[in-house]
């Protein structure tokens, strides 16, 4: 799909960020964390159309930090994140992960963490993953989205079509489906009070300013990116190729 | 009533092990009117099971029930009651229940199951595979011989490594009445192992993946269970620490909060150091350490962690982490359990056992841990310990097995506090080995039976701690005078009853338990000091009546009675008061359905109750007073002779006793003769059917020959 795609909206977000000089001398944008911030707050996707492929989400302002070493494997994360936002008590649900890591850590049976081994549990959390975020790149319908006070990534149930392409494209398998609403969900963030963290009773668990944590943990599974045509020839609309890391027009 | 729309998973899932079929029943319409949990397993017992039938018979069944609490945020559930016909109750097998904590529970009920009843017996070693709505019975015949912990592993292999795995070690396949079956590691029920044996059933495992619904508003239920959490103290609900803080105005040394400020989980990577304030709900889990508490401060170096139940912020199964054990021993370096199975290995041991802190006791422990909850060995909450101290030391054990035998035991190390003597002893019970091993494995009912002891030698023997039907005491008049005692007469095990307990030991000082006791029950009389008690009254009976009520209410709700109830608090802004209708409110939102203490305190007495019925029926005794509610000489005399009611002693006084079962007969309208529950008593907890029945029988006042 060929899209019209405005220059000065870039250049709006480039000035907005402070890098207005350096692209009007260089003609094109370092796609920093703080342009892309710009991006989501000058409202460019939505300028872009309301049919425009979601690809550019701001950074997350918080995030969630897991102290394996302080864990109890009590779940009453799990618990509080889904009786306190779902009303019913469900770990499965939880978008904070124990339980597949309660017995044998994450490596399963004969794994060598867990209650079962050397007694470590080791949280699953969502790392609200910074540009390119895979669980919304993934999305056929831009069903996740940014929540402006928390800047988390979120499931909008009302778009979210239930394809599960998310849940497979997260490398951390943070995403969980609801077979009661056929839809997916993630963590939130709670609006900005996360009830796992206020729920912890070893205080393993903090909600801290963001920063990217992506590369700091092996993945849990290999992920599966099915991303529309659309959404890759957005792409090409800023990351020159050849050219990683640019923006241009 | 029965419009529940939460709490309750919904339905029972019935195995027959004979036939292979497999059926489910609505929970609501069938059992509402006993909760759950022992609830369920009493009326299976009371509906299903002929009077006479044998522990290990086909015809026994058992019964796996939570309640509508398990798998739920309240904090403390995660229990699940396995309620049977119980091979160590001797001189006949009657009903009991064992208890286990762990995973099961939540995941029994997230499978969408209140309760598993199994019944027959299979032709060959099967294993139970719950996954939701699939049930499949499974060979097990590959896992037969195998210990807990492989049986686990392989069984998770299959299921997924989420699943929790209720299995049986070699004494549970031996037909061991010592044996228990136990799931999450270390969270076991005692006594019911070997009936699983007797049906060819290695093991129920359980993945489940649905809800709990609460029926009521989420916000309602938040700041509910936050409030819950305010009035945690630590283990067994102790409200102050067992060190002086400005942080509480009081302290008391025999409380179970032992996490002060700069203690160390040890053994975590990197050590974890307890700071803040000990108050904050983000810390509970920093209130209890089991192993410090039992073994000394010295296990805090070697903690890891704690562990526990689904949901509980307490964690009272510590886990230690001690390398020379694996050095010297040739067993795993990790160990984890709490209170009875922590110190299942030092218990053997004469020199050891008396609350010896040094590192070969943690050795004792470490080692005693891996070997029972492995090979499923049960300790009958230390009388088997205590019984081979006794048999060994008096010469019995010399005079009963051969020579061949009794020389193979390796007792210089016994004697001179070895560990190592384990590797020899627990599996040579576990595995039914010998003489020795064939009787110890049946528990004390073992030595009367096989060994014509009486059971006189044992009852007047204080250092046994025995006291009825071939089990221990459990919190008697050594915790709480009268109502300790009148609690210790009720159950055909050990009475697995700590809501007495976990008042008079909750640490606050006497005057303020008191106050507490006299807006609970009435008057401040209802609670003495420990070992400075006075006559009986109304009050103390009173108490007992609650104690017992709230542990069966708990044990039907998934609740755990070693942390409830929750009369008292550490709350000084509140008096240090807790709220003793806490169980009623979780109940009413979760379920839907409006009740309150006084409501669900009757459904408890009806299954307490019931217990009662199905004990009298069994037994075919009109007078349970004389020939069930009996109390051990012991608890009449003192080693030094005091006087019962002088300070510093808990010997008690016969007509005094006699007194307080007459009293407590009475508040539960029970006839004070034979302490049979009277018609009346049935029909006001209605148990109509049950009333009749057993005035068919002539076991209602009144109605013999």
């Amino acid at each position: 799909m060929d899209r019209d795609f405005d220059i000065t909206r870039i250049r709006e977000a480039a000035r907005a960020a402070g890098m207005g000089e350096a692209l009007s001398r260089r003609g094109f944008l370092l796609l920093s964390a703080s342009t892309a911030a710009a991006v989501t707050a000058l409202g460019l996707c939505e300028a872009l159309g309301a049919d425009a492929p979601l690809v550019i989400l701001d950074n997350a302002k918080g995030m969630i930090l897991a102290d394996p070493t302080r864990c109890v494997g009590c779940q009453r994360c799990e618990l509080a994140c889904v009786e306190y936002n779902e009303g019913r008590s469900q770990p499965s649900l939880a978008r904070i992960k124990i339980s597949r890591s309660l017995n044998f850590g994450p490596g399963g049976p004969g794994g060598a963490q867990g209650a079962w081994g050397n007694g470590l549990v080791v949280q699953g959390v969502c790392r609200q993953c910074p540009h390119p975020v895979p669980c919304a790149t993934a999305c056929p319908n831009d069903a996740i989205r940014l929540d402006p006070a928390t800047g988390a990534r979120v499931v909008d149930g009302q778009a979210c079509v239930g394809c599960k392409l998310c849940q497979r494209s997260c490398p951390w398998n943070m995403l969980v489906f609801d077979e009661e609403t056929q839809k997916t969900t993630k963590c939130f963030l709670c609006g900005g009070s996360p009830k796992c963290v206020e729920a912890c009773p070893a205080d393993a668990l903090r909600y801290v300013p963001w920063r990217d944590t992506t590369r700091e943990a092996p993945a849990r599974a290999a992920s599966l990116s099915l991303i529309t045509p659309e959404k890759t020839a957005s792409c090409l609309e800023c990351h020159v190729p050849g050219r990683p890391g640019t923006v241009t027009k | 009533m029965a419009s529940a729309t939460g709490g309750f998973a919904g339905k029972v899932l019935r195995v027959d092990l004979s036939t292979g079929a497999v059926s489910t029943e609505s929970t609501v319409e069938r059992y509402l009117d006993v909760l759950g949990g022992t609830g369920i397993g009493y009326r299976v017992l009371w509906d299903e099971v002929p009077a006479g039938t044998g522990a290990f018979d086909p015809a026994n069944k058992i019964v796996f029930a939570t309640g509508v609490l398990a798998g739920t945020g309240v904090p403390c559930n995660g229990r699940t009651a396995v309620t049977t016909i119980f091979p160590t109750c001797w001189p006949k097998p009657l009903v009991g229940s064992g208890h286990m904590g762990g995973q099961f529970a939540a995941k029994l009920k997230y499978a969408g199951y209140d309760a598993l009843i199994v019944e027959g017996k299979a032709d060959r070693p099967v294993w139970i595979s719950i996954r939701n709505s699939q049930v499949q019975i499974r060979d097990a015949r590959g896992l037969w011989g195998e210990g807990i912990r492989r049986a686990t592993l392989e069984i998770s292999r299959e299921m997924g490594g989420e699943c929790a795995v209720a299995a049986i070690g070699q004494a549970g396949e031996k037909l061991a009445p010592m044996a228990i079956v136990a799931n999450s590691v270390s969270h076991s029920a005692g006594g019911v192992g070997g009936v699983m044996g007797s049906k060819n059933l290695k093991a129920v495992a359980v993945q489940g993946d649905g809800a709990v619904r609460l029926a009521g508003d989420k916000g309602e239920w938040e700041r509910l269970v936050k409030f819950h959490l305010s009035i945690l103290g630590g283990n067994n609900q102790h409200v102050v620490p067992s060190f002086p803080t400005p942080q509480s105005e009081y302290y008391n040394p025999g409380s179970r909060w032992v996490g002060e400020p700069g203690r160390r989980w040890g053994a975590a990577e990197p050590p974890v150091e307890i700071t803040g304030n000990i108050r904050d709900l983000n810390r509970i889990a920093y209130r209890t350490n089991s192993a410090a508490f039992y073994l000394g401060a010295n296990a805090w170096q070697y903690t890891v962690r704690g562990n526990g139940c689904t949901g509980c912020p307490i964690r009272c199964h510590t886990i230690v982490k001690v390398p020379s054990v694996a050095a010297k021993y040739g067993v795993g370096e990790m160990g984890q359990n709490t209170c009875a199975g922590l110190l299942f290995g030092r218990g053997f041991f004469r020199k050891l056992a008396a609350g010896d802190k040094s590192h070969t006791s943690l050795e004792a422990c470490m080692l005693g841990m891996h070997l029972a909850d492995d090979l499923g060995l049960w300790c009958n909450y230390g009388q088997l310990q205590r019984d081979l101290i006794k048999l060994y030391y008096d010469g019995t054990l010399k005079a009963k097995l051969g020579a061949k035998e009794y020389d193979s035991i390796p007792w210089d190390k016994y004697e001179s506090g070895d560990p190592a003597f384990l590797l020899d002893m627990i599996p040579r019970i576990a595995n039914r080995q010998g003489e020795l091993g064939a009787v110890l494995s049946q528990g004390t009912a073992g030595l009367f039976t096989a060994w014509s002891i009486t059971e006189r030698d044992w009852s007047q023997d204080k250092e046994t701690a025995y006291w009825k039907m071939g089990h221990p005491k459990h919190h008697a008049n050594e915790d709480d005078g009268q109502c300790g005692v009148i609690i210790n007469t009720q159950y055909n095990r050990d009475a697995q009853c700590h809501s007495h307990v976990n008042f008079v030991r909750n640490g606050l000082p006497l005057a303020v338990q008191k106050r507490l006791a006299a807006e609970t029950w009435g008057s401040p009389e209802a609670v003495d000091a420990v070992g400075d008690y006075t006559p009986a009254n109304v009050y103390k009976a009173r108490r007992a009546k609650w104690a017992l009520i709230r542990k069966e209410l708990h044990d039907s709700l998934g609740l755990c009675n070693w942390m409830g109830p929750w009369v008292a608090s550490p709350l000084k802004e509140r008096d240090y008061g807790g709220d003793d209708s806490l169980e009623s409110k979780f109940f009413s939102l979760a379920t839907g359905l409006k009740t309150n203490r006084e409501e669900l305190d009757r459904m408890g007495e009806r299954i307490f109750v019931l217990h009662r019925a199905l004990t009298q029926r069994d037994m075919g005794e009109p007078d349970l007073r004389s020939r069930h509610d009996t109390v051990p000489d012991w608890v009449f005399k003192d080693a030094n002779g005091a006087a019962p009611f002088s300070k510093g002693t808990t010997r008690m006084d016969r007509e005094d006793i006699a007194k307080a079962m007459d009293l407590f007969y009475e508040v539960m309208d029970w006839d004070r003769a034979t302490g049979a529950p009277t018609m009346e008593a049935y029909a006001r907890l209605g148990l109509q059917d049950v009333g009749r029945r057993m005035q068919a029988l002539k076991l209602t006042p009144g109605t013999r020959g």
